[in-house]
């Protein structure tokens, strides 16, 4: 090339400045203006109804301004079972301010501030809220999640759907500190054998861990009552009468499916977050947020105890519009307003920005949510296939590191290498155990090998997936549950595993798991709303990082040793 | 030499020309353009003109010998419902529907409305030649051939960076459907802008 | 109660299965069930012993009864068998020169043949009015560009006769051409066309192939060549008989070689003489060698080619597994039979410039590998540990297949059995008088399975057996399937949008599809060649190996068992070679009720029973 590139006289020159500004990653998320009229809105919208209530006859006849002639199936459901038709009145009575500050009033007690908010209408939830800035709601979420300690959950998948990477990143995420663990399928024949690699290694890595894995309701459910997952949470609900029956669901199917788990024991919570519905072109010139508070008080009619919400899968409609991670901050709160447990978000790829995936999570981490993320990915993201989580392995030790910068919380800490491949081995060899008893596709001793020291799916020798899938055909088949499990790794040799296993299925009997917020400690002591209640009252009280928990996030991978700084500490 | 240098701007003009019929020739696929297709927008949500969109889809099925028609449908922008509509219209049965932000489908007529033979739900990641692919898959179907998917493509950062705008162009395109028109017959005329 | 509670159990290399039965004073057999379980291990070895448990545990629950009850358990002498397969592609084809093009694009443009200069399209505008020009079209050229570039030129008064396109775009160029040529698209390497060489390209009608380029006198009447420069052409005709459309460009030297793979020499030692085979000489050659030595000792693989990795791997399997850690000789371990197929493997030309396929020719080869030692008593010990009850080895294989299948309704002795296996076929026959003989041969099922994958170029092993297990149909609607035997079936509701329009197989879970440019005749040719050059073949080698004086003609019933025996077409493909030579063949149906199944376990109950009797 001899020539010039000619100018192009239109082109206005651009400072250098904006050049390293138009380079940096922030600048491929995509924003977009607000429209309210259609519900591209945040929180703030002068379409929102405005908060009414009216009872008779000790039912509900007018709920924000609706007649109960002209209301569609999501007011009467709320109307019906959310709503204390006996406080309702009074509650809404109050002014939405007074409301608002008794929420980070630490004067006021958790279970006053709920005797008012279960007698609140949708559209005066959202005039609670709105009155809040960031930091007021994270004053309030500290005081009213559910759980007085603060929890984590991760996502342990594979691109090849190996059920022995799920296995050994389940036992490694356990290790680090998950209290749930949660999987999906790209194959969704493979979910059998997934299922049941996440539920061991979850044993391996840390007696009690809670499992799921994500499918379509009648498999998900299946999995869940023969004992192989421990509890369920990908059922969808939506703040519109269209987006719901587009869906080909109601309130009361969903009500229908949660009453099915109820019934042998498992946890579960539904799912929901803001975005969803204008997303669908269905919002029906709502605002995301009080569609989403919609959402919560239909789970709280439900019965379920919990929401997993904070946008969820829609996280790039609200993270693109003004105010819109305030407004996924106050839907999280609002889950714990309404006295459930809140899985919150943080779970899907959210920004290109390292910076803006960090802020987005702060408002969770700073006061403590029951799940600070409702899937912090503990595989490498390329292997997630929830389409990759705000946080993934790589992330670890900046997470670590920012909890003991802030000495909060965020159920996570360090653990030495050593460690980590020790429970990463036994993990493996303890699969590889089970699935010979359970006559399913070999485990190689080089897949063990593989699988002991690798970061990806990439590391590990493919399997046989034709064998796989058969295989998972018979544990279908065959009707395997959680006690031939047991039965297997009793059999192989694996007693404390083999222990772990039956020990969280006996909660089925006892039925702990069903209280909110519930989590099994390293010694299986179920912790709940009902006895690891949120006590926070204001400085010096609630739950605190301290006393042996603080130590252990004190360490780090590189840490100079105080006694001789030429070492580290180990 | 104009080929192998910035794309030729080419102009598209789509003429309504009456009701759309149902077709009798065996050999042909319909495609079916949303409300907002070519006006008021232009291009797809990461600027593919929507001329070049419409001119690779005609060349793929025209490469394989195949007939086309192209329609408007006036009463939804749900893709399931505009490539359906267009299926039951096609004298083959095979459609391919598509929206204005590039969302497409190839759909048959005998599937239920919610299936499809073909999704390609990720716009921001098709481009010319995937449109020309998608016509040339939809022509095969057509003739009872057997071609194989064309590949779709996934990427986990298109959340951030598209999903809301994708949602605006929806919302948007919801405003442009007439409720009471039915699907009409649309001559479609591409060239080269001037200059 | 009397009689003794006894289980027989079959270690087979797959599967292990048990019969449970109760035997009386007598002698007289009531049969209480039957259970079947995968195999642990390799059969014979102490790893096997948990298949064995479980198997027995099985049928001792789906009885009703508890393991103390348990007599006795009768174990088969099992002798340890692994197989193994490989693949060598024998023949390349390659071109020089950029000689010919001959990848048969689905959609070429045009019509005839035309015979000129080849010119990038780039250079077009300093074309001679005079030279007839082929044009070559590089990516990146839009079609309304192509099509605008020829009707210049020929406005021009250069006389276009033909196009060279890289793109999918030879319908659309000529349906924008003032004057119709025959255009071939899709040629990936457009850029290694020689330019300016004499070239001719040739497209025939839809449904037509090509006359001109195909026939080598063609060829040598469009370049002007003589007898010796025809002589060389004719590979280049050859190679595009059967095209839709071709171009061949006069190169000084091109040519289009069929050249052989040298892959390495199979060593086949005998009994009493050792012969050196080269395995590109093909599978007759090298199962006459075969023949040559027999009975075979042992066979070797030159190393480092892939027939020699896989006999060496086939041993050092069996040497692991023999291995007890007493730091003993792992037995006599050899290869004891040799199976090789002939077969085509789809395969890109070298050299090509459209990526075409050709079909090399390959081949397949199963080895066996058995051992002259059991490690039986070991998992007799502890099968007799673990159950309580006394383990006893019951009989040789082969004498209780023959036990068992005898319990099918309608044989009698002489009879000879064939177990259709997944790595190996075995036979055994009874005479009259009781005397037994068995043989195992290699290759099997999964050979089967290797050969559908090659020859259709699926990469896909799960499809390939899917392919192997069920009858395929095309699906010609949503609501209607054309089955392989031309049956049409209908359906209320629409089948799955991803099976339209395309081959697919029957499997119990529903079709699926093949991802295979193939029609269903083809697959399904595929499919029968692989079994009956596998199937029978072997039955027929195995067969003959116990039959008298090796005389088909000599044997009355033949029993089919095993898996294999379960597949919807074997069966009747080894019947209808048998019937030739007077046999009565059929599949097994053990108890009545088992099918080709629980032969050799029911066997063990039986031989057990007249022990008593």
């Amino acid at each position: 090339m001899t020539a010039v590139q000619p100018l192009r006289a239109e082109e206005p020159r651009h400072s250098l400045r904006t050049e390293v500004l138009e380079a940096r990653p922030v600048n491929l998320d995509g924003f977009v203006e607000e429209w309210p009229e259609k519900g591209l809105v945040a929180m703030e919208s002068d379409f929102d109804p405005q908060p009414s209530v009216r009872v008779e006859d000790g039912r509900i006849v007018e709920l924000d301004g609706r007649e109960r002639a002209d209301f569609d199936f999501m007011d009467s459901f709320i109307a019906d079972h959310a709503i204390d038709v006996a406080t309702t009145e009074a509650s809404m009575a109050l002014p939405s301010v007074q409301i608002a500050r008794m929420l980070i009033d630490p004067g006021v007690s958790r279970s006053e501030v709920i005797a008012v908010t279960r007698g609140l209408t949708p559209a005066k939830v959202l005039d609670v809220v709105k009155l809040m800035n960031v930091v007021e709601i994270m004053q309030g979420m500290q005081k009213m999640r559910a759980r007085r300690t603060p929890a984590n959950q991760a996502h342990s998948t594979s691109a090849r759907d190996n059920p022995l990477q799920v296995a050994v990143d389940a036992a490694e995420g356990a290790l680090r500190g998950f209290a749930e663990l949660e999987t999906t399928l790209g194959v969704v024949r493979y979910a059998p054998l997934v299922a049941i690699a996440l539920q061991v290694g979850g044993q391996v890595g840390r007696g009690g861990v809670l499992t799921q894995c994500a499918l379509e309701e009648a498999t998900e459910l299946e999995l869940g009552m023969r004992g192989i997952t421990a509890y369920a949470e990908t059922i969808s609900i939506y703040g519109t009468e269209s987006v719901f029956v587009d869906g080909d669901d109601t309130p009361w199917s969903k009500t229908f499916l949660a009453s099915a788990y109820a019934s042998r024991g498992i946890k579960m919570r539904f799912t929901s977050g803001t975005g969803s519905e204008v997303q669908m072109g269905n919002a029906e010139g709502r605002s995301m947020l009080y569609l989403e508070i919609r959402c919560i008080l239909m789970a709280k009619g439900a019965g379920v105890q919990g929401l997993q919400n904070g946008s969820i899968s829609c996280i790039g409609v609200p993270g693109a519009v003004p105010g819109g991670i305030r407004a996924v901050a106050a839907e999280n709160l609002v889950a714990s307003m309404m006295d459930l447990e809140c899985a919150s978000g943080n779970d899907q790829s959210f920004s290109h920005s390292a910076m803006r995936r960090t802020a987005r999570m702060l408002p969770q981490l700073l006061p403590g949510t029951d799940f600070v993320c409702s899937g912090y990915s503990a595989v490498p993201n390329s292997d997630n296939m929830f389409a990759g989580s705000n946080f993934d392995t790589d992330d670890y030790d900046d997470w670590n590191t920012i909890q003991r910068d802030l000495q909060v919380d965020g159920g996570l800490r360090h653990v030495r290498e050593a460690e980590i491949v020790a429970v990463r081995a036994k993990a493996a060899r303890v699969l590889q155990a089970l699935f010979d008893y359970l006559e399913l596709p070999r485990i190689t001793d080089e897949e063990v090998e593989a699988a002991t020291y690798a970061n990806s799916s990439n590391d590990y020798p493919f399997r046989d997936v034709l064998a796989d899938l058969t295989g998972a055909q018979q544990v279908m088949d065959r009707g395997v549950t959680g006690l031939d499990l047991v039965r297997g790794l009793e059999a192989t040799g694996f007693h404390d595993v083999a222990e772990n296993l039956l020990t969280v299925l006996r909660q089925r009997v006892s039925g702990d798991l069903l209280q909110t917020a519930a989590i099994l400690t390293a010694d299986f002591t179920p912790l709940s709303a009902i006895n690891d209640a949120n006590d926070y009252a204001g400085p010096g009280t609630g739950y605190r990082l301290q006393g042996e928990r603080w130590e252990e996030l004190k360490k780090l991978r590189h840490v100079t040793s105080a006694t001789n700084p030429e070492t580290e500490v180990d | 030499m104009t080929t192998l240098d910035a794309p030729v701007e080419r102009t598209l003009t789509l003429r309504e020309t009456g009701p759309a019929t149902r077709g009798t020739r065996p050999d042909e696929v319909v495609i079916a353009v949303s409300p907002a297709f070519g006006d008021p927008f232009t291009q797809t949500i990461v600027g593919v003109p929507h001329a070049e969109v419409l001119r690779q889809l005609m060349a793929g099925i025209e490469e394989q010998g195949v007939g086309v028609r192209v329609v408007r449908v006036w009463n939804t922008a749900d893709l399931a419902a505009v490539s359906h509509i267009a299926a039951r219209l096609s004298g083959s049965g095979v459609s391919v529907g598509m929206l204005s932000r590039g969302t497409t489908m190839i759909h048959q007529k005998d599937l239920p409305r919610l299936s499809n033979l073909e999704l390609f739900p990720q716009s921001p990641l098709l481009d010319a030649p995937v449109f020309r692919a998608i016509g040339s898959n939809a022509a095969q179907y057509a003739k009872g051939q057997s071609p194989q998917p064309v590949p779709t493509r996934n990427d986990q950062m298109a959340r951030p960076r598209w999903q809301a705008k994708a949602a605006l162009l929806h919302l948007k395109e919801f405003e442009c459907i007439r409720a009471d028109a039915g699907p009409v017959e649309l001559e479609v005329t591409i060239e080269r802008a001037a200059g | 109660m009397s009689g003794r509670l006894v289980v027989g159990v079959d270690i087979g290399n797959s599967t292990t299965e048990a019969c449970l039965a109760l035997v009386g004073p007598g002698g007289e057999v009531t049969h209480l069930g039957t259970a079947l379980t995968r195999t642990t291990g390799v059969k014979g070895t102490p790893a096997s012993t948990e298949g064995a448990l479980t198997a027995v545990r099985r049928v001792l629950t789906d009885a009703g009864r508890r393991p103390g009850e348990l007599d006795r358990v009768l174990l088969n002498e099992a002798t340890p068998v692994i197989s193994g397969l490989a693949m060598e592609t024998i023949t390349e084809t390659v071109i020089t020169e950029s000689t010919m093009i001959g990848h048969n694009p689905a959609t070429p443009g045009g019509e005839g043949l035309g015979v000129g200069t080849t010119v990038s399209v780039l250079d077009l505008a300093g074309h001679p009015g005079d030279e007839p020009a082929v044009v070559v079209v590089p990516h990146g050229w839009d079609f309304d560009d192509v099509a605008a570039a020829l009707n210049t030129a020929v406005a021009r008064g250069v006389p276009v006769v033909a196009a060279v396109l890289a793109g999918d775009d030879a319908v659309l160029v000529t349906n924008r051409l003032r004057q119709p040529i025959p255009v071939v698209d899709e040629v990936s390497a457009v850029e290694k066309v020689p330019l300016g060489m004499r070239a001719a390209v040739e497209v025939a009608a839809p449904g037509r192939t090509i006359r001109t380029l195909s026939n080598t006198y063609g060829i040598a009447t469009v370049f002007d060549l003589d007898p010796d420069q025809t002589r060389q052409v004719s590979p280049v005709a050859r190679a595009l008989t059967g095209n839709r459309s071709a171009v061949v460009v006069r190169t000084p030297s091109g040519d289009v070689t069929d050249r052989r793979i040298p892959v390495g020499v199979l060593e086949l030692r005998g009994e009493v003489r050792t012969v050196k085979v080269d395995v590109d000489a093909g599978a007759e050659a090298i199962m006459d060698a075969l023949a040559r030595v027999q009975p075979l000792r042992d066979a070797h693989g030159e190393p480092g080619t892939h027939v020699g990795g896989m006999l060496a791997a086939v041993r050092d399997t069996m040497a692991d597994t023999m291995d007890d850690g007493s730091g003993g000789a792992p037995g006599d371990i050899a290869i004891r039979d040799v199976l090789a197929v002939d077969t085509f493997v789809p395969a890109e030309v070298r050299g090509g410039l459209a990526g075409e396929i050709t079909l090399e020719n390959a081949v397949g080869l199963a080895a066996m590998v058995r051992t002259s030692r059991s490690r039986m008593a070991a998992v007799a010990a502890r099968v007799s540990a673990e159950l309580g009850a006394e383990a006893t080895i019951g009989g040789v294989e082969g004498e209780m297949a023959v036990l068992g299948a005898l319990t099918t309704p309608g044989t009698r002795a002489p009879v000879v059995v064939v177990d259709l296996g997944g790595g190996s076929t075995d036979a055994a026959s009874l005479t009259a008088e009781g005397v037994c003989t068995a043989v195992h041969v290699a290759g099997a099922g999964e050979l089967v399975t290797k050969l559908v994958d090659a020859e259709l170029a699926l990469d896909d092993r799960e499809v390939a057996e899917l392919v192997k297990r069920s009858p395929l149909a095309k699906v010609e609607s949503f609501f209607h399937v054309r089955h392989e035997d031309g049956t049409v079936q209908f359906f209320d509701q629409p089948l799955p949008a991803h099976v339209f329009a395309r081959v697919v197989v029957l499997s119990p879970e529903g079709p699926v599809p093949i991802g295979t440019r193939h029609g269903l005749d083809a697959v399904r040719r595929v499919r029968r060649e692989a079994k009956r050059r596998v199937f029978v073949v072997n039955t027929l080698r195995a067969l003959r190996q116990v039959a008298p004086d090796g005389d088909l003609r000599r044997l009355d019933f033949v029993v089919l068992l095993g898996g294999s025996a379960l597949d919807f077409e074997i069966p009747d493909l080894i019947a209808d070679a048998l019937a030739a030579h007077g046999v009565v063949c059929g599949t097994g149906n053990v108890l009545g009720d088992q099918g080709p199944r629980n032969a050799v376990a029911s066997g063990l109950v039986a031989a057990f029973a007249q022990g008593i009797g």
